[in-house]
């Protein structure tokens, strides 16, 4: 091993496969878990000092299984004390096979994406748990990426496995009637931990935009578990024509730059070809979905040189598709965006006085953002100003709060 | 998302109850704590001293000028705070409503400011 990040990237691949090595012997999805994470450190600790063994992930199942084991031999001996019950039958407490991390290591990883996000889970505990068993991370890196103590983050881990146990979770694919749900529940776990490190990427919160690559590496691993699935496959691409923007979405100072004022020379080139080339395979050859649809109009944004070259006709029917497929006020408050622009600020306005009616939206920053964003497009200064400051007053968000502030401020 | 959940109270509200209506009190704010610790919603709960130790710190040309009392020149003070970290507003309000004050006046409820959230 010649460096830290090498060992780490290693390490945080090697975990959900020896995991599911693990998990499959012995089932205890919570003991396996807490085993492999020691093994982990183990690792991080011995390897740079006494060099990396020869079969990495083996040295990792035989330490992990020995953790295991010690746990279940104590427990044992407790059980003994307390009750009388008969030890762990010896057979139990004999290591896997050496190459047995090889075999279904792929699907292993699988499973447990789907465990992770079991849905008797809260969407907290889901992305605490899927960051540590298939991610890899320390559940202190996780505690500082959520900005939350390093306490909570280990009571979540914990209640996580707690409930998975106790609603009978299993280390098995779900059945194919359910495969569907699961694997939305999947993608939005995923989505999440891209969204919390990609928004909070402005300020100098590095450890919270590593989880934005955290979640790419996690979606590129599904997308290769699951290549023909059109969704995985969208969300990937949305990810990263997303992330191609990251370098041009906020000034040094963290303060926000929309989109129309972004210095496109800075987008990721690399990226966006990617993504486009992810998405149109998927829109020819796969059903259609929402994250396919989200994609298809990140990449009609990124592939204009010019702000003034957004194709908005094509951008309002690919939203109008999106709202027929998976309608929501959301998605409804962005095709104004984009009526707006193919239509004019009038029309636009006339579709947000309808979404004012909608509880949920009417005490939302957005609406009002995007507002008086049409405000300013028809030449109502005061209305603008108004709007933006009703929109401040609503953001919870520290950059977007600032950034609409200042939007009403230059207003004035 | 955080949300503070914040108590208030005044002396005379506080001197009506009995000593042992005050222990249950607490032992029921403990259970919650106890509770919702547990589940990695709760991220600290504290109380707060009488209000005679309260004190406010102002700088003026440079010097600090410290004054008894607390800030909100109001019969009603500040009691206690929570710091919960939850899915939901729907769910701080369901939290706000499980305090046991709730039962007894009222919970006030403030989303806290944060770095991440939905794009623009």
């Amino acid at each position: 091993v010649t460096d830290d990040a090498s060992l780490e990237d290693l390490l945080r691949t090697l975990a959900p496969q020896v995991l599911g090595a693990l998990v499959r012997r012995w089932g205890q999805f919570g003991a396996c878990e807490d085993a492999v994470q020691e093994a982990l450190l183990a690792a991080a600790m011995q390897w740079p000092k006494e060099g990396q063994p020869d079969s990495p992930a083996r040295w990792l199942i035989a330490v992990a299984t020995r953790r295991l084991t010690d746990q279940m031999r104590s427990e044992a001996a407790r059980r003994r004390r307390e009750d009388m019950f008969a030890a762990t039958p010896d057979a139990n407490l004999v290591a896997p096979a050496a190459d047995e991390a090889r075999a279904g290591a792929h699907d292993d990883t699988l499973t447990l994406l789907f465990l992770c996000c079991h849905p008797a889970l809260s969407a907290p505990s889901q992305i605490a748990l899927t960051l540590r068993a298939v991610g890899g991370l320390t559940t202190a890196e996780i505690a500082h990426a959520f900005m939350v103590p390093e306490a909570t983050m280990a009571k979540r881990v914990s209640r996580a496995k707690q409930l998975i146990r106790d609603s009978g979770g299993q280390f098995t694919m779900p059945p194919p009637a359910e495969r569907d749900e699961r694997l939305r529940a999947v993608l939005q776990v995923l989505y999440l931990i891209f969204n919390e490190g990609y928004t909070a990427a402005a300020g100098a919160e590095l450890a919270r935009s590593d989880l934005s690559s955290e979640a790419i590496r996690l979606t590129r691993l599904l997308h290769r578990l699951l290549p023909g699935d059109g969704e995985v496959t969208g969300l990937l691409a949305l990810m990263l024509l997303t992330e191609a923007r990251l370098a041009a979405r906020a000034r040094p100072d963290g303060s926000l730059i929309p989109l129309a004022d972004q210095d496109r020379s800075l987008w990721n080139r690399e990226l966006i070809e990617e993504g486009v080339g992810l998405v149109t395979g998927a829109l020819a050859s796969t059903r259609l979905g929402p994250y396919q649809i989200q994609a298809a109009i990140a990449a009609v944004h990124d592939e204009a040189e010019r702000v003034e070259d957004t194709d908005w006709p094509q951008i309002l029917a690919l939203f109008q598709l999106l709202e027929t497929i998976s309608p929501s006020p959301m998605v409804t408050l962005s095709r104004a965006v984009a009526v707006a622009m193919v239509h004019g600020p009038a029309a636009g306005l006339d579709l947000i006085g309808q979404l004012e009616a909608d509880e949920r939206l009417a005490r939302h920053h957005r609406l009002h953002a995007v507002r008086a964003h049409f405000l300013e497009l028809a030449g109502d200064r005061d209305g603008a100003k108004v709007a933006y400051r009703t929109a401040a007053s609503y953001a919870t968000n520290i950059p977007e709060r600032r950034y609409l502030e200042a939007r009403a401020a230059e207003r004035g | 998302m955080k949300y503070m959940l914040i108590i208030y109270g005044n002396r005379e509200l506080w001197e009506s109850f009995s000593p042992e209506v005050t222990r249950e009190a607490i032992a029921a704010q403990d259970a919650f704590n106890k509770e919702y610790m547990a589940t990695g919603e709760l991220l600290g709960a504290y109380g707060l001293a009488d209000v005679v130790q309260a004190k406010t710190v102002a700088v003026r040309d440079g010097l600090p000028a410290v004054t008894d009392g607390p800030y909100l020149e109001t019969k009603e003070f500040l009691s206690s705070f929570c710091l919960v970290d939850v899915d939901s507003e729907q769910r701080a309000l369901e939290l706000a409503a499980k305090m046991p004050f709730a039962s007894v006046r009222c919970v006030e409820v403030w989303p806290v400011l944060h770095e991440a959230g939905a794009e623009m």
